[in-house]
């Protein structure tokens, strides 16, 4: 299948029991709530879905019931990354027995990889599968970034054919543009997405949409953000991206666990975080239920699943 | 108070001899090169403009001599700042007192105190003029002390002249943050970008513009700053490109790839002062070699 990614990209959270263990029913109910809102794709299990705090069996058991949940109505991607290569090309190699639409890819995680390093690992991730990639640009990690430089993107595209996007977590003027200018004249469908909906920045200068942080409380409002983008209403999509803005500060304390508190403040159920992240707290839920409220956002979004 | 609004600020390098002194013919030209060629403002001397490397006598000089150039043409900036909060509050006054227009500030050279030094440091030199007072954040990869969202804030509610951040950080999230909260504080708040990638900028609602390339290639500065302007950001994205691939050009090319640029394009401002290393020969015969096979650069003004 030809893909075509764009939009405000929903990462759905993995529920979890009260006991941690892992949600496929509840799991099932979440894809299927941001398809139903307007999700243009599914993509996980990120950061934000506690990818590193699930067991590989866990993982590919999410992958199958995102794309049997999902069903072919939007294309989903399936993140690969680990501490460890063997598990990330065991999991892509999973997600092309599946059928699920691409893998999304990071050299792995907790060393100072250096530029060849960083190739050598996405071509070995890149090469184990058909399926079309994506990798994950993710500079500012303490020391632990994993930057994919506008010379290094270069090189992957003359490598692999299948290297069809990325996801930037840069959010700098000059590093996003260091990659754009590269990669949108090399190959012009190459999809750049922002990590989170930083999008109004990079948008004018090709980027194709967002994995979003917020779209599990608010996909109305993702989906008017991307609209007034596409219409170039400025003033609209800048509207949106403050309110987004404040919904980042909001989350990324914490990140996921507030998120989560707030979820189950919206009807939606997703449960516990699991350690060494923190559980919200009812004190947090309650200060997260009042800056939503102070936002409009418990007003205009879905409740309930 | 009126709104100061600087619009496009050329941001001059600072021209040396061979002995390493100010070489104040070629500031001159300099400065008429930027009034010719689009500047509605000059900001001076600015890191590019190797602000640190100068004695304090020699930036009240260069300042002295910069507004005598310029003869009220155009508004001149005043950059003032050091690593002793009372040395940079002695330079705001000078350059009150020598008619700037504004003063452009930094978090504090060198130390990396607490935040709340930082807001010190700022609130004092800021309260020490009743010119506008504009405080940049400097580039991520700055080993000096970060601007950050809440230092803004709290600066904002304690300067009634805070007119803006003039942002060289180019993070995106400092700069939604920044601008969105802190016009909640003061409705005309400003948030300039610090480099020439205006268009990330002025989308998010940004306005003006501080540019380092104005000097090699101030035509396509205006372009890109001339379409921000009119909100005509998709349109702007090829010469915002071009802007992009010369920005990486000079940068790559170390501390005196700017000086280095304008010696290609026939404005020879001699080299960076030590310890920045002057581009060899063979360094400076690949850059102007690459500056050559700029298409864009064609349609720019080269000499004087």
């Amino acid at each position: 299948m030809s893909i075509t990614l764009k939009g405000v990209m929903q990462a759905p959270v993995t529920p979890l029991k009260d006991d941690f263990s892992l949600d496929a029913d509840g799991f099932a109910k979440m894809v299927d709530f941001h398809v139903r809102h307007g999700a243009p794709a599914i993509a996980w299990p990120h950061h934000k879905a506690e990818s590193l705090n699930l067991t590989i069996a866990e993982r590919k058991l999410g992958a199958e019931v995102a794309v049997k949940t999902v069903a072919g109505r939007v294309p989903v991607s399936i993140f690969v990354g680990t501490l460890s290569e063997e598990d990330s090309l065991d999991i892509a190699r999973h997600a092309a027995k599946i059928g699920a639409d691409m893998i999304l890819a990071i050299s792995p995680y907790c060393r100072r990889p250096s530029q060849e390093e960083i190739f050598d690992s996405i071509v070995r991730i890149g090469t184990t599968t058909d399926l079309p990639i994506l990798t994950y640009n993710s500079p500012w990690r303490n020391g632990e970034g994993v930057e994919f430089t506008g010379e290094l993107t270069r090189r992957l595209i003359e490598r692999l054919p299948n290297y069809i996007g990325m996801k930037d977590a840069s959010f700098h003027s000059e590093k996003f543009m260091e990659i754009s200018r590269v990669a949108l004249r090399m190959r012009p469908g190459f999809a750049i997405i922002m990590g989170v909906e930083h999008l109004l920045a990079s948008f004018p200068l090709g980027a194709c949409g967002s994995f979003s942080s917020s779209g599990a409380i608010a996909p109305n409002l993702c989906n008017k953000f991307y609209a007034a983008l596409v219409a170039n209403d400025w003033e609209s999509a800048r509207e949106c991206q403050y309110k987004i803005s404040r919904l980042w500060r909001l989350f990324k304390e914490q990140y996921p666990s507030s998120l989560k508190g707030a979820m189950i403040m919206m009807g939606r159920p997703v449960g516990p975080t699991r350690s060494p992240l923190p559980t919200a707290t009812k004190e947090r839920i309650d200060f997260l239920r009042q800056q939503l409220e102070e936002l409009n956002i418990l007003q205009t979004e879905p409740h309930g699943w | 108070m009126a709104t100061f609004k600087p619009g496009l600020v050329h941001t001059p390098v600072t021209p040396f001899k061979r002995d390493q002194s100010i070489d104040f013919d070629a500031y001159g030209k300099l400065i008429e090169f930027h009034l010719r060629n689009g500047a509605e403002a000059l900001a001076l001397p600015m890191p590019p403009g190797e602000d640190i490397s100068l004695t304090d006598g020699e930036l009240r000089k260069l300042l002295e001599f910069a507004l005598n150039q310029v003869k009220g043409r155009v508004p001149v900036l005043a950059h003032v700042n050091d690593a002793g909060t009372d040395i940079a509050v002695a330079r705001v006054r000078h350059a009150e007192q020598a008619g700037a227009a504004a003063i452009v500030s930094h978090p504090p050279y060198f130390w990396h105190p607490k935040a709340s030094m930082v807001v010190e440091h700022i609130v004092r030199v800021g309260a020490a003029t009743r010119l506008p007072f504009f405080i940049c954040s400097p580039p991520v990869e700055d080993v000096g002390t970060p601007l950050t969202t809440e230092i803004v804030l709290q600066a904002l509610e304690r300067l009634d002249n805070l007119a803006g951040v003039v942002d060289a950080s180019m993070d995106w999230v400092f700069m939604v943050e920044a601008l969105s909260l802190g016009r909640k504080v003061r409705a005309d708040f400003q948030l300039l970008p610090g480099t020439d990638y205006m268009v990330s900028a002025g989308v998010i609602g940004g306005s003006g513009a501080f540019s380092p390339l104005s000097g090699v290639a101030p035509k396509r500065v205006r372009e890109v700053y001339d379409l921000c302007a009119k909100q005509q950001f998709t349109q702007a994205r090829k010469a915002q490109e071009d802007l992009a691939a010369l920005h990486h050009l000079v940068k790559t090319a170390g501390f005196a790839g700017l000086k280095g640029a304008l010696r290609a394009m026939g404005r020879d401002c001699g080299e960076p002062r030590p310890p920045a290393r002057a581009l060899g020969e063979i360094e400076y015969g690949k850059l102007a070699q690459e500056i050559a096979a700029m298409d864009f650069l064609r349609a720019e003004p080269r000499g004087w």
